[in-house]
C-alpha cells in the first residue's frame, strides 16, 4: 500500500513537468500579442508595449523563456503577471474561494445525488423513481448559466425585495460565511448531482440482481443490511470514480458559476489569463489543477480497496 | 481494519482542508455598507494595474483615481469645458510656454503639501520610458520628452523633462516642443495628477494604497478582486467641496448582470455600467434614478485605404457605403437605443461638435448611394469584406450593415470575425487583412483635437489609431495651424475646418456614438456621471 502510494507520487513528477512544458508551449504559440491584449480596445503605445515586452522577456526565444520560468518555479517563484502582480499571490487569493465552493458543491452532490439514486432504485417504476428521472433530465438539459441567473433573481433579488427574506445572497459576500456558498454551490453541483443520481440508480439496480445479494436475502438478513452493507458498497465503485474525477472538474470548471455569483476564484483567474494570453498565470493555475487531479485520482483508487477488499495494491 | 483506518484518514484530511479554508475566509470581515450612517457601495471592475495615475489608461482604475485625486483642471459636467481645480491659473501667451499657478490648501492624504514639485516629479516619472507607464504618450508634447523616451533599445539620457521648470512652491512652467492650443484641456487626464514623495520611496505599497490629494483617501489596502474602500479626507479644501459621504466601497464585479441584481436588491447603491440585458426593464424599475446620457465614444467602419486602394481608394465609394447604412435602424433595433446615429466625426459631448456636420454623407439614401456607387465604378469583383471582433457584441450590427450594403448597393458582402480586437489590429498591421473593419474611439480628454489627430493624422499611422493609412496634407496643415492658435476658441474653429476635410474624404465612416447608462438606489441622491463615464462620488449624499 505505502509502496503503491509512493510509486504513484513519483509517477506524478514527469506528468507535472510534461504538463507545464506543454501548456507553456501552447500559450507561447497562441497568436496575438499579450501586451496588446491588456490594452483592450485601444492600441497599445508602441514604445510602452516594447518596454513591457523587454521587462518580461517576451522577446526571448521559447526555450529560454521556459527555462527562466521553470528555474524560477524550482526556487518557489511562480513569476509575475504582466500587470506586475505575483502569480503565487494571485493564486493563493483565489484558491480558498474555489476550494470552499468545490467542497460545498461536492457534499451537496454526493449526499443528495446518492440518496436520490438509492431511493429511485428501491422504488423502481414508482412515483419517486419517475420524479428523480424527470427532474434529473430537467436539470441536465438546462445550461448552468440559466439555472444560475434564474435562482439568483428569484432567491436573491425577489425574495428579499418582495418578502424581505434574505437567506441567499445575490453575489458573494465573504462575511456571510457558509451561507454565501450555498446557492452557487448548488448551481455548480446541479448537473453532476443529476448524473450521480442516475448512476447510483442504475448501478444499485444492477447489483440488487447479483447472486450474493440474493444469497444475503436468502440468509434472512434485514433489508437495510442487505442494501447498505452488501449491495450499495459494490454499487458505489463507479460512483466514487465519477465523484473523484468530478472534484477536479469542480475546481477548474467553475468559471460560469463563479462569474454569475461574483466569486473570484481559480476559474475566473484562469479564464481571464487565457483571454489575455498571460502564460505565467495559466501555467501556474493549470499546474495546481493537475496536482489536484493527481491527488484525487489516487484517493479514488485507494477508496476502491476500502469498498471492495478484493482489490488490493501491493 | 485497513478499510476503517483509510476512511478515517480521508475524513481527517477533508476536515483539515475545510478548517484551513474556513480560517482564511473569516479573517477579512468588514463592516456592512450603510450601517455607519454615511457609507455606500458601488460597482467596479477589477482595475488592471497598481493604482498609479501615470500608469492607468483603463476606466476602472480611473474611476478609483478620480475619487482619490484632484487634477489641475476638471471638466464641467454639462459643457465639458475645462474648469480650474488645483490650478489657480493656466496661461500662455503663445500656446507654447505655459505658466501654471496652484491654489493654496491642497494636501496629500499623508499631510504633505501639494506643490509645483509634486506635479513636476510625477510627470518626469511618467515620461521616462524605463518606467513603462501607460500614460507615457501624454507627455510627448513636453519639451525634452525625447530624451526620456528615446525609443526601443535606447536608454534615456536624463530623468528630468527639460520643459518643466519649478519657479516657486506654487508656480511651474511647461514648455512644449510645439504650440498646442488645447493643452489646458489635456490637464484633467489622470496622467497629469501629482504624486507625493512617498510614491518614489515605495512604489509597491503605493500601488496597493495610493496617497492622493482628492476628496477621498484609501481606507485600508486594495483587496484584489473583492473591494477597494475609501473614506472622506477631512483636510480637503472646503472651497473645492469636501465629500459628503463618510466612505465608499467599490465592490468588484466580473459580470455587470450580477452587479445589476445586487443593485436591485440594494446590496450596492449605484452602478455606472448597466448590462444590455437590463435595458428593457431598468426604466420601469428605477424611474428617474436611471441616468441615460451621451458618452464620449464613436463607433466607425474603417477602410484600409493604403493597403487596398483598388476597393476603398475612392472617396465616392466610401460615401456610397456611408449613405447605404441605415444608422437609425441599427441604433434603434440592434442597440435598443443605447447608441445614437453619428452625424459628425466629433462626439456631441465635445465643445466644437456641430450637429449634422457630415451632411449628406450620414443621411440614409439608398437610391443616391447606389447611383454614386455605380458612377464611381463599383468595387473589384463586386465584393466587400467586413471584419469585426467577435468578443464585444459587434456581430449583430456588422451583420445588419452587411445586409444593408447587399440590398442597397447590390454588392456581395462577406463577414470576417476576429477572435478579439487585438487580432484585427495585428492583421491590419501585418497587412494580412484588407477588408473594412469596425473601429471605435473614446476620448482621453474632452477636446475636439482628440477626435482628429490620434485617429486620422499621419503620425497616427505609427503611434495612433490610423489603421487605414489615411493621409491628407491639407488636413495635416490645418491641424498644425489649430495647434498653434493663440486661444482654444480660435483653435477650435481651425479644428472644425480639419473636420470638414474628413467629411469630404471619409477615411472612416462614423456610424454611431455611445450613450452611457447608470442607475442608483433610493438610498442616495445627487448621483451623476461625467463625460468619461465616472461617478461624481464626492457630491453624492444619503437620501433622507
Amino acid at each position: 500500500m505505502g509502496r503503491y502510494v509512493i510509486r504513484r507520487l513519483i509517477q506524478a513528477i514527469p506528468v507535472l513537468i510534461g504538463a507545464t512544458f506543454l501548456i507553456y508551449w501552447l500559450c507561447f504559440s497562441l497568436p496575438g500579442d499579450p501586451v496588446q491584449a491588456l490594452a483592450g480596445e485601444k492600441k497599445a503605445d508602441p514604445l510602452v508595449a516594447e518596454m513591457i515586452r523587454q521587462k518580461y522577456h517576451l522577446n526571448d526565444p521559447f526555450l529560454l523563456q521556459y527555462w527562466n520560468y521553470i528555474t524560477g518555479v524550482f526556487q518557489g517563484d511562480l513569476g509575475e503577471s504582466l500587470t506586475g502582480r505575483s502569480v503565487s499571490e494571485m493564486i493563493s487569493e483565489a484558491f480558498p474561494f474555489t476550494v470552499n465552493l468545490a467542497i460545498v458543491a461536492f457534499v451537496i452532490e454526493a449526499i443528495i445525488g446518492v440518496l436520490a439514486g438509492v431511493m429511485a432504485a428501491l422504488r423502481k417504476g414508482k412515483f419517486l423513481d419517475q420524479l428523480v428521472l424527470i427532474s434529473t433530465l430537467f436539470v441536465i438539459s438546462i445550461p448552468v448559466f440559466v439555472t444560475g441567473f434564474v435562482l439568483q433573481l428569484v432567491l436573491g433579488v425577489k425574495l428579499k425585495n418582495d418578502y424581505g427574506i434574505e437567506i441567499f445572497s445575490v453575489s458573494f459576500n465573504e462575511e456571510d460565511g457558509l451561507r454565501a456558498y450555498l446557492l452557487p454551490a448548488f448551481v455548480l453541483a446541479s448537473t453532476s448531482l443529476a448524473y450521480v443520481a442516475r448512476l447510483t440508480r442504475t448501478s444499485l439496480m444492477e447489483t440488487m440482481r447479483a447472486d450474493y445479494v440474493r444469497t444475503a436475502v436468502a440468509k434472512g438478513l434485514k433489508r437495510r443490511r442487505v442494501i447498505g452493507r452488501h449491495a450499495l458498497r459494490n454499487a458505489l465503485i463507479p460512483i466514487v470514480t465519477f465523484l473523484g474525477a468530478d472534484l477536479g472538474g469542480l475546481m477548474g470548471g467553475a468559471v460560469i458559476t463563479e462569474k454569475i455569483f461574483n466569486i473570484h476564484g481559480i476559474g475566473g483567474l484562469l479564464a481571464q489569463a487565457v483571454y489575455q494570453k498571460q502564460g505565467t498565470i495559466i501555467v501556474g493555475v493549470v499546474t495546481l489543477l493537475v496536482m489536484i487531479y493527481l491527488v484525487t485520482t489516487l484517493l479514488v483508487d485507494l477508496l476502491y480497496a476500502v469498498l471492495d477488499p478484493r482489490i488490493r495494491y501491493e | 481494519m485497513r478499510g476503517a483506518t483509510q476512511t478515517k484518514w480521508l475524513v481527517a484530511a477533508t476536515a483539515i482542508a475545510l478548517a484551513a479554508t474556513a480560517c482564511s475566509t473569516s479573517s477579512k470581515s468588514s463592516d456592512k455598507a450603510a450601517s455607519g450612517g454615511g457609507t455606500i457601495a458601488v460597482q467596479l471592475g477589477e482595475p488592471q494595474h497598481g493604482l498609479i495615475p501615470q500608469n492607468t489608461a483603463e476606466s476602472e482604475g480611473a474611476e478609483v483615481l478620480n475619487a482619490l485625486f484632484a487634477g489641475l483642471v476638471e471638466y464641467d459636467n454639462k459643457t465639458n469645458e475645462p474648469k480650474l481645480r488645483v490650478a489657480e491659473s493656466i496661461e500662455s501667451p503663445d500656446s507654447k510656454v505655459w505658466t501654471i499657478k496652484l491654489k493654496d490648501g491642497y494636501t496629500f492624504h499623508n499631510g504633505e503639501k501639494v506643490t509645483a514639485q509634486s506635479f513636476v516629479d510625477a510627470w518626469n516619472w511618467g515620461a521616462n520610458q524605463d518606467n513603462a507607464a501607460e500614460g507615457l504618450p501624454f507627455f510627448a508634447k513636453i519639451d525634452g520628452s525625447a530624451d526620456l523616451a528615446p525609443g526601443k533599445d535606447k536608454k534615456p539620457t536624463t530623468d528630468k523633462l527639460k520643459g518643466l521648470t519649478v519657479v516657486d512652491d506654487k508656480t511651474f512652467t511647461v514648455a512644449l516642443t510645439a504650440p498646442f492650443s488645447q493643452f489646458k484641456t489635456m490637464l484633467g487626464y489622470n496622467a497629469f495628477y501629482p504624486l507625493p514623495k512617498a510614491f518614489f520611496a515605495d512604489k509597491k505599497t503605493f500601488e496597493e494604497a495610493p496617497i492622493g490629494n482628492g476628496p477621498f483617501q484609501m481606507d485600508g489596502k486594495w483587496e484584489h478582486n473583492q473591494q477597494i474602500k475609501v473614506k472622506r479626507y477631512d483636510n480637503f479644501p472646503a472651497a473645492d467641496g469636501k465629500a459628503k459621504l463618510q466612505g465608499v466601497t467599490f465592490k468588484i464585479y466580473d459580470k455587470l448582470e450580477t452587479a445589476y441584481n445586487d443593485l436591485r436588491a440594494d446590496n450596492i447603491q449605484a452602478t455606472d455600467k448597466l448590462p444590455i440585458s437590463a435595458m428593457g426593464t431598468v426604466k420601469g424599475e428605477f424611474g428617474d434614478r436611471y441616468i441615460y446620457k451621451p458618452e464620449s465614444g464613436v463607433g466607425y467602419i474603417g477602410f484600409p485605404i493604403a493597403t487596398n486602394p483598388a476597393t476603398y481608394g475612392k472617396p465616392e465609394i466610401r460615401k456610397a457605403i456611408s449613405m447605404a447604412i441605415d444608422r437609425e435602424a441599427i441604433t434603434k433595433t440592434i442597440f435598443s437605443g443605447t447608441r445614437v446615429p453619428a452625424d459628425d466625426f466629433i462626439n456631441p459631448l465635445i465643445p466644437g461638435y456641430r450637429k449634422g456636420a457630415m451632411g449628406d454623407a450620414a443621411k440614409y439614401d439608398p437610391a443616391k448611394a447606389k447611383s454614386i456607387f455605380d458612377t464611381a465604378g463599383g468595387v473589384p469583383n463586386n465584393t466587400l469584406e467586413l471584419g469585426y471582433n467577435a468578443d464585444g457584441g459587434h456581430k449583430e450590427w456588422i451583420e445588419a450593415v452587411a445586409n444593408q450594403l447587399k440590398k442597397n448597393l447590390g454588392v456581395e458582402v462577406t463577414l470576417k470575425p476576429f477572435e478579439k480586437f487585438g487580432k484585427i489590429l495585428d492583421a491590419l498591421g501585418e497587412k494580412q487583412y484588407s477588408g473594412g473593419f469596425r473601429m471605435a474611439w473614446s476620448m482621453d480628454y474632452p477636446s475636439i483635437e482628440n477626435y482628429l489627430r490620434p485617429i486620422f493624422s499621419k503620425v497616427a499611422i505609427e503611434n495612433g489609431s490610423n489603421y487605414g493609412g489615411y493621409v491628407n496634407e491639407q488636413f495635416e496643415t490645418l491641424l498644425d495651424q489649430a495647434d498653434q492658435a493663440k486661444s482654444p476658441e480660435e483653435g477650435q474653429k481651425l479644428y472644425q475646418q480639419a473636420d470638414d476635410i474628413l467629411v469630404q474624404d471619409l477615411p472612416y465612416i462614423p456610424v454611431y456614438t455611445y450613450m452611457s447608462s447608470a442607475a442608483y438606489s433610493k438610498k442616495i441622491k445627487n448621483f451623476d456621471t461625467d463625460a468619461q463615464g465616472r461617478m461624481n462620488l464626492d457630491e453624492v449624499e444619503l437620501a433622507g
